[in-house]
């Protein structure tokens, strides 16, 4: 027996729990079922639903087991008649409380309370109905909130506030009108939800529901043919665990890892993009090859005649024309693996010169500040986030790029208390930010200056000296900053915020900076390298890295970087350009972005899971690739440091071949065999 | 050797029960060689003045005061009142109706369905009225074994007949119950 075990009995066995813990832990613990609802093992227990209600030494009144610590030398008795009848009892209220109709509940098939009801044999009602109506939510694109089936069990409050952090829900009105309500009683849309869908998650009910997924019925309502794979997000470079729910190869569901234990500070919660965007259609699929005919249609192929005819073109293209002929563009949301084999074809296939991803611009960028280590990121990880006093976000947008970070500093903001400035165009949905300067993209770099060189100001001379402290005093000694506030427009109040808010950062402990598009976008690399000198004068002397979060603008950006395929120097070699090879994932933008190298090429292939709309009115050929979910692939943290492998949620449809056998069909007929 | 009687009415539903029923395969043909079966919607059968019966069947829910005098009236004449499906026992999807007055729901039904070009709602003595909610069953009569499910499947039914026909009062097994 263990120091601190106790002996208790349950159901005539002798169990040993530790002390302080619950009936019903204790009970799971040695595989003993107690049915339950508003328990939930990634939440803090609330003893609501009296489902789980125990005999305790033959006493007369039950108790309940989620909230009932074990004693030493408890009897306990989990179900008998008496036990059996209450928890039916508490049943039937549930149901005859609000209206259960299963048969168009889009949850049905994927409730605990229908599960129970089955389990416990609840074939009828012995209490009457109250059919009283709710409403119903529909305000937020991504959830419903349904309260005729809300059983109140409170586990998306908990939810919200102990994993997402984001406090929105609760309980309003008392009795039988109490309701889950958002914020103030507002709606989800205008509340401060941002659908990161841990209340989803964790409803027992179809009271919170997916309305991307709305109905199991069509496929995957039979629980048993339900396949779960652990994977990974790739979409931003967080990488959240997901466990992704399929049946007959299609996706039913994206749910997080709330597991506690791990060293990722978003307790699993995910984010709209991941959780729900990822079941939207993204376009009409590429389903065969399809080639440009002599009428300038194109019209569909098969495989190797594609295949054939990519090769040929651009093998005699490279022959006739030389280095920096085949241009070769390939997205960011690739996998490492993708990404690999993609530069061995251009560079040792078709000997190209000319390669590059398609946030290569914001590589280069980075890649021209002073701080800049080849081969790594002089950054810190998101996950310090928690850790942090005051959180600076400029020239970057992460609730709408990276969700997740905006939600951890939205957590980080209730919980701790901490200062928050944004200095940008847009209001990133936080609540309670200490500052925010309303200015354009191009005048960002105006105030960060000024903070720059009101920040050494502040610091005065201190005992360490940050690197290339005096070169900083030196250069903010020639800042005018009076005509940089006034040049970035500021009005009276916000000049005054801004000075309020540089104190803040001055004399904050553990600052960090979040910034990425504004900064690096532009060919200009004296912003960044103003905002790394910024991070750098308040990060050192405890950190040999500046406190600096960059958003990158693809998943695997960090990743593609890392492979070394952005060209150095800009291309421009557009008069040599005679084909060319673009790589897409799918996600969406990308065929935007490539519209203008498309037009430079004489001929054009273009890899894709989807029609690459407006793409495919220039190209050539055009190759069905599987999306990110149809294949396994490793993906790159956002700050470089870690590399994941995002094994596939299912398999690609029928017919379309994996990037890898394309990629390397297409490298053996250049001449180039991998060894 | 005379064989039990069995009547099964269509009240208040979709008639999906009855669908079920008839989709019990081999099953079928086992049961009806063993009952009788007086009065039922599958034999057209359309005067509600029951003989006794050993077991009686209802399929839907009460919505209307002739639906209340036939659910009543098959109680008084059976041994055993079965119900099947989600809207005999439950209520079901003729519920959602319950969030409307009957008035709004004929105003909507005849007059205002897109379709409709000066409608009507009829009224005639013959027509029986709607009663405020649609109800389960046992808001009205005593029930003896309930199916649920939307529509229960033929093996649940089958499984229930069987049951009874050998003496016993069946509770649906956890692995034949479903409310969808
Ligand atoms: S929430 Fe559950 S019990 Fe309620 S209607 Fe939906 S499936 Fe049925
Ligand atoms: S989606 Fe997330 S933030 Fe919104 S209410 Fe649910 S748990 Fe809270
Ligand atoms: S919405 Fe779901 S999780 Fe929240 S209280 Fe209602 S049933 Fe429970
Ligand atoms: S599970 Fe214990 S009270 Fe709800």
């Amino acid at each position: 027996m263990e120091a601190n075990t106790i002996k208790i009995t349950m159901d005539g066995k002798e169990i040993f729990p530790e002390e302080g813990m619950s009936i019903l832990d204790a009970a799971r613990q040695n595989q003993i079922r107690i049915p339950t609802l508003c328990h939930h093992p990634d939440l803090s227990a609330f003893g609501g639903c009296r489902l789980c209600m125990v005999e305790v030494d033959g006493a007369p009144r039950l108790v309940a087991s989620c909230v009932t610590p074990v004693r030493d030398g408890m009897e306990i008795i989990t179900s008998n008649e008496k036990i059996i009848h209450s928890r039916r009892t508490i049943l039937e209220f549930l149901f005859a409380e609000r209206n259960h109709n299963c048969m168009i509940c889009p949850d049905s098939g994927d409730c605990e309370l229908q599960s129970l009801a089955y389990e416990l044999q609840m074939d009828h009602l012995t209490v009457h109905s109250s059919f009283d109506t709710f409403p119903m939510d529909v305000t937020s694109p991504y959830l419903a909130l349904d309260h005729n089936r809300c059983i109140l069990c409170g586990r998306c409050v908990r939810a919200c506030r102990e994993i997402s952090g984001a406090r929105v829900l609760n309980f309003i009105h008392r009795g039988p009108d109490s309701r889950i309500g958002f914020d103030f009683d507002d709606t989800r849309g205008e509340s401060t939800c941002h659908a990161c869908g841990v209340c989803l998650q964790t409803c027992p009910t179809g009271a919170v529901v997916n309305r991307y997924r709305t109905h199991y019925s069509v496929k995957g309502h039979d629980k048993r043919q339900w396949r779960k794979t652990e994977s990974c997000c790739p979409l931003c470079g967080l990488l959240c665990a997901v466990t992704a729910t399929t049946a007959d190869n299609t996706l039913l569901k994206i749910e997080g890892n709330l597991v506690k234990d791990t060293d990722r500070p978003d307790g699993g919660q995910l984010c709209f993009k991941g959780r729900f965007e990822v079941l939207k259609t993204k376009g009409e699929r590429l389903t065969c090859p399809m080639v440009r005919n002599h009428d300038g249609n194109l019209e569909a192929t098969d495989f190797q005649t594609a295949m054939d005819l990519v090769s040929e073109k651009l093998n005699t293209i490279r022959d006739n024309h030389g280095k920096d002929a085949v241009l070769g563009l390939v997205s960011s949301m690739c996998n490492n693996e993708t990404l690999g084999q993609f530069k061995d074809l251009m560079v040792r296939g078709w000997h190209s010169g000319a390669i590059d991803t398609l946030d290569g611009d914001h590589f280069r960028t980075l890649l021209k500040t002073r701080r800049h280590l080849p081969g790594s990121f002089d950054e810190a990880s998101w996950k310090t986030i928690p850790d942090s006093d005051f959180i600076l976000i400029t020239g970057a947008s992460p609730g709408r790029t990276h969700p997740a970070i905006n939600s951890l500093i939205h957590k980080t903001i209730l919980e701790k208390n901490i200062k928050v400035a944004v200095i940008g165009n847009s209001n990133p949905g936080l609540p309670m930010t200490s500052f925010f300067l309303p200015i354009t993209r191009e005048q960002e770099p105006l105030l960060i200056k000024a903070m720059l060189k009101h920040t050494v100001e502040i610091i005065g001379s201190p005992a360490q000296k940050a690197p290339d402290w005096n070169r900083i005093c030196k250069e903010t000694d020639l800042i005018d900053s009076a005509k940089l506030l006034n040049d970035s427009g500021l009005d009276k109040a916000s000049k005054m915020q801004f000075q309020e808010m540089v104190k803040a950062y001055a004399t904050a402990v553990t600052p960090l900076i979040v910034t990425g598009e504004g900064f690096t976008g532009t060919n200009d690399p004296s912003g960044l390298d103003d905002l790394l000198d910024l991070a750098m004068l308040k990060t050192y002397p405890s950190a040999t890295r500046p406190g600096i979060i960059l958003l990158k603008p693809f998943g695997n950006s960090a990743g593609a970087w890392q492979t070394g395929i952005p060209s150095i120097e800009p291309l421009s070699g557009s008069v040599n350009w005679k084909g060319g090879l673009f790589i897409l994932s799918g996600e969406e933008g990308e065929a935007h972005i490539l519209s203008g190298p498309a037009s430079a090429v004489d001929f054009l292939a273009v890899i894709s899971p989807f029609f690459p709309d407006p793409l495919a009115r220039r190209a050539d050929i055009l190759i069905p690739a599987p999306t990110w979910m149809e294949e396994d692939g490793t993906y790159t943290s956002l700050d470089g440091r870690q590399t994941l492998l995002k094994p596939k949620l299912y398999d690609p449809p029928n017919h379309i071949q994996h990037m890898q056998d394309i990629l390397s069909s297409l490298a053996e007929k250049a001449g180039w065999i991998p060894a | 050797m005379k064989l039990p009687k069995i009547a099964t009415v269509w009240l208040e539903g979709c008639s999906g029960c009855h669908m079920s029923f008839l989709d019990m395969d081999e099953d079928l043909l086992n049961i009806f060689s063993r009952v009788e079966l007086t009065d039922s919607p599958i034999t057209d059968f359309k005067d509600f003045n029951f003989q006794d019966v050993a077991l009686g069947i209802i399929e839907g829910g009460i919505a209307n005061e002739e639906q209340v005098e036939i659910a009543k009236k098959l109680r008084e004449k059976s041994k055993i009142l079965m119900v099947w499906g989600d809207c005999a026992v439950f209520g079901g999807i003729n519920t959602l109706r319950n969030a409307f007055s009957t008035q709004e729901i004929l105003q909507r039904g005849y007059i205002e369905t897109e379709s409709t070009v000066n409608g009507a709602i009829p009224v005639h003595e013959s027509l029986p009225v709607l009663l405020e909610k649609a109800l389960p069953v046992n808001r009205f009569v005593t029930v003896d074994v309930y199916v649920p499910g939307c529509p229960p499947s033929p093996d649940a039914i089958a499984y229930c007949l069987n049951e009874i026909l050998q003496g016993r009062i069946p509770v649906l097994p956890t692995d034949m119950m479903h409310f969808d």
